[in-house]
Parts: C-alpha cells; structure tokens; sequence
C-alpha cells in the first residue's frame, strides 16, 4: 500500500511545480478565454452573455477567411518542404559531415535563434532597394531587383522561405536522432542483398523514421497554423492583406478593436480546427502503419 | 518546549514577522496612495522626461506624488489589458483619437467642464476633441497640433527647386530627390516621399489623411443628425488616392518598403537620409532637429491640393478611468497640467527630453513667448487655419482600420482601377458605419 502510494506520489511531487506553473499560466487563461468568447466583452461594465453569436461571426468574416486560407497555404508548403530539407540534410549529416561540429552548430543555430531576431534579420535581407541584400545576390544572375515583402503576389513565399530557414534545421534534429535508432543491420542485409543507394533510402530509411516523420508533420502543423512573431514583426499582414494570417488577424481583433470576446472565439475555433487537424493526421498514420 | 514544538515554533516566527512586516508596508501603501497618483502616457523615454519636470513642479506645489508609466506602440494594448485586469491608473494621457474607442469600451467618467478649474481658459477647437458621440466630454485638452512637412532643406537648395506650395511642386521635388542624388553620393538611394504605409493600425488612412481633405474629400461625411454616410467614391477621395498611386506606382518616389512602413520605420527613413519628405506630427521637430539636423531639415505647411489645404489637427487628452482610485488628486494635476505654468513648462522640453505640450490649449500662454521658435508659430497658425480632425463617429479606431486596410491593398496591388476599388471600399465603410449604427439610409 505505501509502495504504490509512494510511487505515484514521488512522480507527483516532481511534477507539481510544472503543472503549476502550466495550470496558473497556461490552463486557467485558456478557460477564461473560452468563457470570454460566449460573451460581449466589456471593459468598464459586466460583460454581456451572448451566446454563440461570436462563433457565427468568425464563419461569416471574410477577411478572417482570408487570413485561414493564407494559413492553411502556409502551413502546406512549410510542413512538406521542409520535411523534405531536412530529411536531406538529415541524409548528409550521416556521412563524414557529421563529425564536423562546426556544420551541426551552423545548422542548427537558426533553429534557436528567437522570432523577433530572426524576423529583423531577413527584413534587412529582403530590403526591396536595388543595393538590397538579397537583391545584391540577384543581380550577380542577371536578376532584376525584388520588392520581396512588399510585393503581394510573392510575400507569402519569402515569409516561407524565412519559416523553412528555422524549421529545417529542428526538423533535420528530429530525423537524425531517429536514423541513430535504425537497426545497422538493416543497412547491412540491404547491401549484402545488392540495394542501391535509393533502394536503401526508400525501403530501410524511411520506413524506420515514420514515428520521427510523424513527429515533425505534427509538430510543424501546429507550429504553423499559430505563426505569428516572424509575420507580425516583418509586414504585419501586408501589404494587401497578403500574409494575413489568422493569428495576426485575431491580434489586430483583439489588441486593436479590442473586441476580446469575438477574439476569444476566433482563438477557439484556431484551437479546434489545429487540434482536429492533428487528431485526423495521427488517426490516419495509425491506419496506414495497421 | 519539546524538540518537535521547538522546530514547529521556530519555522512559524519568522512567517509571523514576515506579516507583520507585509501589513505594515500594505498599510502604509495605502496611506500613501491617498497621497499620489498614477498616470500614464503614450509618450517615448524623452517625452517622460519633461512629463517628469512637470510632475516635480506639481508635487512642489501639492504634495501628491507623480507616478508615470509610458508606452508608445503597444499603449492602448496596455490600457486594455488594466482595464481587463481592474488595475487602470489614476489617468492616462493620450491621443484625442482614441477618445470613441475608450468610449466605448465603457472605462471613462464624463467630465463636468464647469467642474475643472482652468477649463474656461482652454481654447474651444481642443475641447471639441474631447467631445463624444453621444455629445459628452470624455477627457480634458492637454496639448493641441497639426501636421507639418519636413523637407530637406539641404537637398531642395542643392538642386534648386522651390518650397512646394501645391501638389505638383510637390511631385517635382519628389521626383527631384528621386533621380537627381541629391546626397551626392553618386548613387541612386534616394527617395522623395516618405510614406507609412502599412495597414497595421491603419496608418496609411492615418497618413493620408491630410492628402484627403486637401482634395476636398473626406473619408465619411457627416449628413446631419448624427448620421454619417462612406466617402471613399466620391471624386475627391478618387483624386487623392490616384494622386498617392501615381507617386507610389507610376513615379516610384516613395521610399522602398512603403506599404509595410508603420511610423517607425517612416521616421527611420527620413532620419537616415533614405527619402526626403515626410508629412508628421510637429512632435518631430525636436527629433529631426538631432538627425539629420536642424540645418539640413526645414519644417513647412503642408502644399494645397485640389481641394485646398487641410491636414490633420488633433492634440492630447487627458482621461479620467472609472476604475481611478484617486480622482481628486488626478483632477488637480490635470489642472496643473492646462494651468499656464503646466502649458509652458510641457513646451519647454527639459534636458534630453522633448515638449510634450506642442501647442498650448490655454488661450493665456502664448507660444511664440514660450518658445521663440518660427517653426512652432507656423504649426499654430496650420492648427488655426488648416487643421481637420478625424470624423466624430462613435469609434474611429476601427474605421481607421477599414479605410487603412482597403487604401493598403490599393495602392500595395498599384490598382488599375482606383475608382472600382474605392467604391469597393466605400462598401465596407459603409457597413462599418452601421455596424456602429450611424450610417445614413
């Protein structure tokens, strides 16, 4: 009786200060939120009950549309290109390269370098004057100069690009730390056997890295549909609404017109949908690995 | 006492001392709030500095103590989040635009005119900002203003052009500062027009603003009654904004990175030398005077367009919070504040910091006494003459946002019909107008 009591309270005790820290910081606000999104939220007066009424509002915003469809763009292109980078990179990691410890770190430091850093960083790279950076480069090919985040047709694809220059390296981690768990004699029978290089890939490779796949594709999901810092400190949604996305459209909702309760719900349906999307992803590798 | 007993009292005598401890300081702190208060402004470290020399030659005066807090970006962010919170100051100082949205976020006390001493001293057109929808003063005049055109001086003599007095002096400059280096440099990194173009908290309606009335257009006309009806396809707002394309599309004279430009960035172009036109706040004077330098920059009226001149007028509250814990004390500092000692000591920026009263409310202090500057005896005869304000809709915030958005996407697509898309717009605006129940049928 004590030992069982003991074992669950010694991990208990462990964890008491994170889940404290979690449940006062993180658990208690998003209940709040919750309750604030059922409501007309005033600041100086009670607030107002108004039932569903800012739910029905998120499915009729068209600039809130907008702002999904700009993210769901986002989160495709991000989360399939850069599994495929760092799947790569991952590759390359494994031959010689990996003991160079100056490539690891060099890949790896954009993975750890904050939003806000890296969102001034590439703002000076895509600087749209012709002695730009970026367009420095470009014009060593013969290319004209770019208006990069100011062009609207093109500044959801640098933002991008940014994302894949942090996501790609914490991905390509995730995959080698997989392929150190794949069985070397897997590699082996497969040579004994004959495969050639893509052989060895397609067959012994992937296969060993669907948890690490799975893991990343999840990961880069919810990263992506709740991208905000690098977005709202390089073009703020612009120009012309281009790299609206849905968390810079709440935050304009609700640190600009101040309507937290439509906010609130905003959030709430961002939540579902990102918690749905994850359910329905793992759900569907489940059966694929049955 | 028993080793037990001992080790429980020794653990409960220092927690017994840390309350008393805790009480005494809780209660002091109570006695002592009686005698300050809290006030917080939207203003930069260098505008706390002079509402810091203030705030000692009040406390001189009365004993209550000043506590500031400033922010500029994320202030009214932070307003909200107090407000949320229950923890508002004792006042906040802001920009008169944000009078319908605290309005209406229901945290303001209306102010009795009659009840504020030094009140009837303060110039009608700055109480008028105070006023709300619902014709009630929601705040008091602390300082007025009109924007102004900064130009470098430097640059307008080397190639000879003259100060612009209409749109198309204007646009020759523009387009002077754009292809004739006027830095001499030898390369071509200059630009005309410094443009905030961003849609983030509307800026580009912001910014256009003044471009608007000096077409004749306004962004909503008022109809009587109350009522107001979208502006944006009349032909004035078409000429405006087929004015602002053709420099930002067809001549390219605005600096580069325009439609993503909030304020910031606007000022840090023209302070690095990158575009040379800027139409701001008079706020600048002190900044632009540091850099480029006040030999380099000349501050100008702003030209006459189709319409005329016109440019944005506005000026500073101070607000009352319903949730303020000492009104008193927070009345009799704005009093101090509008009195003529306050007005002339908020203009004379104290050593490192910059005037936070730009024109002076109070008809007894006479600016060009206080500060023997031509530049600020031009911004009061621009705020006398050609000064608009914002429409007095119940929240301005968020048309600000409409407009600011839909003039973005105009001019950022370079929109090869300006007149389709401003009735496009005038749709939202419009449907903004209701949705704050004061559109015209």
């Amino acid at each position: 009786m004590m030992r069982t009591l003991r074992q669950w309270l010694v991990p208990a005790l462990f964890l008491a200060p994170a889940l404290l820290v979690f449940t006062w910081f993180k658990f208690i606000p998003m209940a709040l939120g919750l309750r604030m999104s059922f409501y007309k939220v005033n600041f100086g007066a009670p607030n107002e009950w108004i039932g569903l009424e800012n739910f029905s509002r998120v499915l009729e915003d068209e600039a809130l549309g907008a702002a999904a469809w700009n993210t769901f763009l986002y989160v495709s292109c991000t989360v399939s290109l850069s599994v495929v980078l760092a799947l790569l990179l991952a590759l390359s990691m494994q031959g010689v390269t990996r003991h160079i410890r100056i490539i690891r770190t060099a890949l790896f430091l954009p993975a750890i370098t904050s939003a806000a850093v890296l969102a001034e960083v590439w703002r000076i790279l895509y600087a749209p004057t012709p002695d730009g950076i970026m367009n420095s480069i470009a014009a060593l090919f013969g290319i004209t100069a770019q208006g990069y985040l100011n062009d609207p047709d093109w500044a959801l694809q640098w933002l991008m690009l940014m994302h894949l220059w942090k996501s790609v390296p914490y991905d390509m981690v995730i995959f080698v730390a997989g392929m150190a768990t794949i069985n070397q004699e897997l590699y082996e029978a497969a040579r004994v056997d004959g495969a050639t290089a893509w052989q060895r890939l397609r067959f012994v490779t992937i296969p060993g890295l669907t948890h690490a796949i799975t893991i990343v594709i999840v990961l880069g999901m919810i990263r992506g549909f709740r991208v905000f810092a690098e977005i709202q400190a390089t073009t703020g949604g612009g120009p012309a609404g281009a790299t609206e996305v849905i968390m810079t459209r709440i935050y304009k909702l609700g640190f600009v017109q101040f309507d937290y309760g439509y906010a609130s719900a905003a959030s709430v349906v961002l939540f579902v949908f990102t918690a749905l999307c994850t359910m329905l992803y793992l759900q569907w590798r489940k059966r694929l690995e049955a | 006492m028993k080793p037990c007993d001992r080790f429980v009292f020794s653990l409960i005598r220092p927690l017994f001392g840390a309350f008393v401890a805790v009480s005494a300081v809780l209660a002091s702190g109570a006695a002592w709030a009686q005698d300050s208060i809290q006030v917080w402004t939207r203003s930069s470290a260098e505008g706390r500095k002079t509402y810091e020399s203030i705030a000692k030659a009040f406390t001189a005066k009365t004993g209550i103590k000043v506590e500031y807090f400033n922010a500029w970006t994320d202030f009214e962010q932070r307003i909200a989040r107090a407000a949320i919170g229950g923890d508002l100051p004792d006042l906040i100082i802001n920009d008169s635009g944000a009078t319908g949205q605290f309005v209406q976020m229901g945290m303001l006390e209306a102010v009795d005119r009659q009840a504020v001493a030094g009140g009837q001293d303060l110039q009608e057109r700055a109480w008028a900002t105070a006023k709300g929808y619902d014709g009630k003063y929601y705040g008091v005049p602390t300082s007025a203003q009109a924007m102004v055109m900064y130009v470098r001086k430097d640059w307008r003599t080397k190639l000879q052009l003259p100060v612009p007095q209409t749109w198309d002096d204007l646009e020759a400059l523009a387009k002077g500062f754009t292809h004739g280096d006027p830095d001499g440099d030898g390369k071509a990194n200059t630009y005309g027009l410094v443009f905030p173009g961003s849609a983030q908290r509307g800026y580009a309606a912001w910014y256009m603003s003044s471009f608007m009335w000096q077409a004749g257009a306004e962004f909503v006309r008022p109809v009587g009654g109350g009522l107001f009806k979208g502006g944006m396809d009349e032909p004035a707002a078409l000429a405006a904004v087929s004015w602002m394309r053709k420099m930002q599309c067809e001549l390219k004279v605005t600096q580069p990175g325009a439609m993503n430009a909030p304020t910031q960035e606007a000022n840090k172009a023209f302070i690095s030398g990158q575009a040379g036109i800027y139409i701001s706040g008079p706020y600048h004077i002190a900044l632009f005077d540091r850099e480029p330098g006040r030999d380099k920059v000349e501050a100008i009226p702003a030209p006459s367009g189709p319409g005329g001149r016109g440019v944005l007028g506005g000026g500073e509250l101070a607000y009352f919070p319903k949730a303020a814990k000492n009104k008193a004390g927070a009345l009799k500092f704005v009093e101090f504040l509008i009195s003529p000692e306050g007005q002339t000591l908020g203009m004379k920026a104290s050593a490192g910091g910059i005037a936070v009263v730009r024109l002076p409310v109070n008809r007894k202090v006479d600016p060009a006494q206080v500060n023997n500057d031509e530049r600020w005896k031009m911004v009061a005869q621009e705020y006398e003459k050609n000064a608009h304000t914002m429409p007095a809709i119940p929240n301005w915030t968020r048309m600000q946002q409409v407009i600011g958005e839909g003039l973005n996407a105009i001019l950022s697509r370079c929109s090869k019909d300006v007149a389709a898309d401003l009735k496009k717009l005038n749709v939202h605006v419009n449907q903004e107008l209701s949705a704050q129940r004061v559109l015209a049928k």
